[in-house]
């Protein structure tokens, strides 16, 4: 009696998007600090901007990105008072035994 | 009576001894300039690294008693700024090293990479706001320092060096020893980070 044989696993289908695979977008995620900080040479950007006109996906990360590192920059800490540089000062100098 | 040679040894040993207190006198006003031109932005620089004023102030002070004690031999290579964020950089690696003695995590690209189309579109809870006005929101803006703080402190400083102090990926390497390729690969892994934290916490988007 012959066992019954297994089906071999079908490859998935990629994931497709209109027009391109996730690939794309992982290959484009990969490279988007550099797209931001225009680090990259023009052809490498031009392909950059066709993905994104043609993946809401890829442009909605990259927006987030983008406002992740305008918030950064932006974070203000409250200063050092008068006091408090004075203080540190004189503990510094006393520590360097002056 | 005294001998000449003794004469000349008392002499010198004058001449060092003034010379010295010209160097010192020459090596405190250096380190007054030194601290009234830097000490503001060596405090911020650590309030972003460290989260909280007190570690801040620590490491100001171990920042500026590290270049008191370097100061005869800093030798204008780099600017003085740089400098300092080198030695404020060291002493941070050193402070958590003491206090947490936890290894470095290594921050893989993988894990930011989105699974679904719900990651990819993961949105920061700022939209349509100045980016001041974004951060007068206490949920984002307390979510954003967690996001900083939970960053291992390797891509951290990164991320501080270059996003928050605005220094040049160039600048950072040289302040980190590390190259400019490094410097970025750490960078892109930094923010991805933060991105991610902050999308993640549905905040409510209202000003509280």
């Amino acid at each position: 009696m012959s066992t019954p044989q297994r089906r071999a696993a079908r490859p998935r289908p990629a994931h497709k998007h209109r027009g391109h695979s996730k690939a794309d977008c992982l290959k484009i995620l990969r490279g988007l600090s550099a797209y931001l900080d225009d680090d990259l040479a023009g052809n490498v950007c031009r392909e950059i901007r066709k993905h994104l006109g043609a993946c809401p996906n890829c442009e909605v990360f990259l927006a987030s990105l983008r406002q992740t590192i305008t918030l950064c920059r932006h974070v203000e800490p409250p200063p050092l008072s008068p006091a408090a540089k004075i203080r540190l000062r004189g503990q510094i100098l006393k520590a360097a035994g002056r | 009576m005294a001998t000449r040679a003794q004469g000349h040894a008392g002499k010198t040993r004058r001449q060092d001894g003034a010379d010295a207190a010209s160097l010192d006198g020459h090596l405190n006003a250096a380190f007054d300039q030194l601290y009234r031109d830097h000490v503001d932005r060596i405090f911020r620089f650590a309030q972003r690294l460290c989260g909280q004023a007190e570690d801040a102030k620590d490491l100001v002070q171990d920042t500026f008693l590290n270049a008191y004690r370097g100061l005869d031999r800093f030798r204008g290579d780099a600017q003085l700024s740089t400098w300092l964020y080198t030695i404020a950089s060291r002493a941070c690696l050193r402070m958590r090293r003491k206090r947490k003695g936890e290894p470095e995590r290594e921050l893989s690209l993988d894990e930011f990479i989105p699974t679904s189309e719900g990651e990819f579109r993961l949105q920061i809870p700022a939209g349509g706001l100045t980016p001041q006005e974004a951060l007068e929101n206490k949920q984002l803006r307390r979510a954003l320092d967690q996001a900083i703080q939970r960053l291992p402190k390797k891509y951290r400083l990164v991320l501080v060096l270059r996003d928050m102090e605005g220094l040049s990926a160039k600048e950072v390497g040289s302040v980190m020893g590390l190259n400019e390729r490094a410097v970025k690969s750490r960078l892109h892994r930094a923010r991805l980070f933060v991105r991610k934290e902050l999308s993640a916490k549905g905040l409510d988007g209202g000003h509280s």
